[in-house]
């Protein structure tokens, strides 16, 4: 609560009056209301803000001693981790000169304003991402994917004000389009949600995503966000399409999604509160139609659950994004499949009975969504688990073995594109990269 | 000895808009509720209507149904100008869990 009285600009507290959680659990006992009553009275007679002279100020830089580098680096990381600034794994301290590399990276000067972190209204700044990148492991050529990246959580599309905060786990994933993801060592393949020394890019950026959602946002575990698992939420999901597996006729997600024209860098953001491998190929003599049949199948009942997750973006964003890897698309469109054919095909046979939809609870979520669309749609039967076809995001990306697909299932009210803006001095980065990290 | 200095990530916060000012007394004031229907507010909410009419003499205290209910309506512009108009001098906003 506090956390989402900074981000509307009031001072970060706020009158209120806390019990525990059992006492908003149905059939609870809420005479302790009656006990505490002048708490509520004094809140709205006494209650001054004891943090209303905020000034906007950068907070002053830390410092720290040892009698070696290991004990200051130690040192450091302890303070970090006290402060509520870590994630738990080492920390690389974002010292001036650190992040002052990590700013080579930067299209725009250090000090323009991105916007406020939700929920707790954190100013965003191109240094803000470049010392969370600092933190993270991150280097130069990484920036402008995450400058990119924070864009699109920060646009009121992506819901990230709710999604921060909420129950549901939720955790950004981020797709990147366009030649950049090869040429700073994004995964589009084997192991592509990571982690990968091969191609550690995704780590590094995800992660300080998630540092930034903590340390402005204020996104900490049990305080600033009631996610109750947290899943996904060390390094997020960031990954490449494998735009070389695209079958001949195939769009990119960021064509399809955005209209973005190939060959632009660009990036994708979803939320999504889940994760599942899906057993893909058929296990015996299958005909290569019953084989993509089966599979497509497979795939539609496991987007056909009643948990309502796709709620959030019935309408405008996405029920989950599809990872099929590239020699599974080729093979797809040699039986003549498309993604929009695909997609239509989900949508068609992920669809849930009504009957199955009201044991399960769901149509009282339907009833009080915000959405008409979602309300009018309660009297379909069965019930569709997003408005749209076009909703379903399917990325060729996944290393090259046909057996396996992936589902991130979406909770994300929208799907926002952001193009890569790089520094005019990229390609000395790209060099730099070459040189500290051998070939790519 | 060696020192290291680094960013604190925390970065700045901008205050520019001040809480409310609170009432002197509850007493012959107008005090209306802002519900979003969840976390048993239904119950909880009435209870506390019941409570301050008990306490305060010559206090008004509007229906819990008297501004719309909702998560996915009481923060919008739209409420905030009704509970304007409506002459409230305080309100109180539940149930968060």
């Amino acid at each position: 609560m506090t956390n989402a009285v900074a981000g509307l600009g009031l001072a970060p507290d706020a009158a209120m009056v806390t019990f525990p959680i059992e006492m908003f659990l149905p059939g609870s006992d809420i005479s302790p209301l009656e006990r505490r009553k002048r708490e509520f009275y004094e809140g709205l007679t006494r209650w001054r803000s004891a943090l209303a002279a905020a000034d906007g100020g950068e907070p002053p830089m830390v410092r720290v001693e040892g009698a070696t580098f290991e004990q200051a680096l130690a040192r450091a990381n302890h303070v970090m981790l006290a402060n509520r600034w870590g994630d738990g794994l080492p920390l690389w301290p974002p010292t001036r000169e650190r992040v002052d590399w990590i700013l080579r990276g930067a299209a725009s000067p250090r000090r323009r304003t991105l916007g406020t972190f939700p929920p707790r209204g954190g100013v965003t700044t191109i240094e803000s991402c470049a010392i969370a990148l600092a933190m993270a492991g991150g280097r130069p050529e990484y920036l402008p994917v995450l400058v990119a990246a924070v864009g699109a959580f920060l646009d009121p599309e992506s819901g990230s004000a709710q999604l921060q905060a909420a129950s549901g786990s939720a955790f950004p994933v981020v797709i990147v389009n366009g030649p950049i993801g090869g040429l700073i060592r994004l995964n589009a393949a084997f192991g592509c949600l990571g982690p990968d020394p091969q191609r550690p890019a995704g780590a590094s950026i995800g992660r300080a995503l998630r540092l930034l959602q903590q340390n402005l946002g204020g996104a900490l575990p049990g305080i600033g966000t009631m996610a109750n698992y947290g899943g996904m939420r060390y390094t997020n999901v960031v990954f490449a399409e494998d735009e070389a597996s695209l079958p001949a006729g195939w769009e990119t997600h960021a064509a399809e999604r955005h209209a973005f024209a190939p060959g632009i860098s660009s990036i994708s953001l979803a939320f999504a509160s889940g994760a599942t491998n899906i057993r893909r190929r058929g296990a015996k003599k299958e005909t290569p139609e019953e084989d993509a049949l089966q599979g497509m199948h497979r795939m539609a009942d496991f987007m056909r659950v009643p948990n309502l997750a796709g709620l959030a973006g019935y309408e405008h964003g996405t029920p989950g994004i599809l990872l099929l890897p590239g020699v599974v698309a080729q093979t797809m469109a040699g039986l003549g499949w498309t993604k929009a054919s695909m997609r239509e095909f989900f949508w068609e046979h992920s669809r849930i009975p009504a009957e199955h939809l009201r044991r399960a609870g769901g149509p009282a979520w339907i009833e009080i969504d915000t959405s008409k669309v979602v309300r009018d749609s309660i009297t379909l039967d069965p019930w569709p688990i997003t408005a749209r076809a076009e909703n379903f995001v399917i990325v060729v990306a996944g290393g090259g073995h046909p057996t396996n697909s992936y589902w991130l299932q979406g909770y994300s009210p929208g799907v926002v594109g952001r193009v890569i803006d790089v520094p005019g001095s990229f390609a000395q980065l790209l060099e730099d990269a070459e040189s500290d990290l051998g070939p790519r | 000895m060696v020192t290291l200095e680094f960013h604190d990530p925390s970065g700045a916060i901008e205050v520019t808009r001040p809480h409310a000012a609170r009432v002197g007394t509850l007493e012959g004031k107008r005090v209306g509720f802002v519900s979003n229907e969840q976390w048993q507010a239904y119950r909880m909410l009435p209870r506390l209507k019941s409570l301050l009419e008990a306490d305060f003499p010559g206090i008004e205290v509007l229906p819990i149904d008297a501004f719309p209910q909702g998560n996915g309506v009481i923060g919008s512009e739209e409420t905030a100008a009704l509970v304007k108009a409506s002459g409230v001098d305080a309100v109180i906003i539940g149930n968060a869990a």
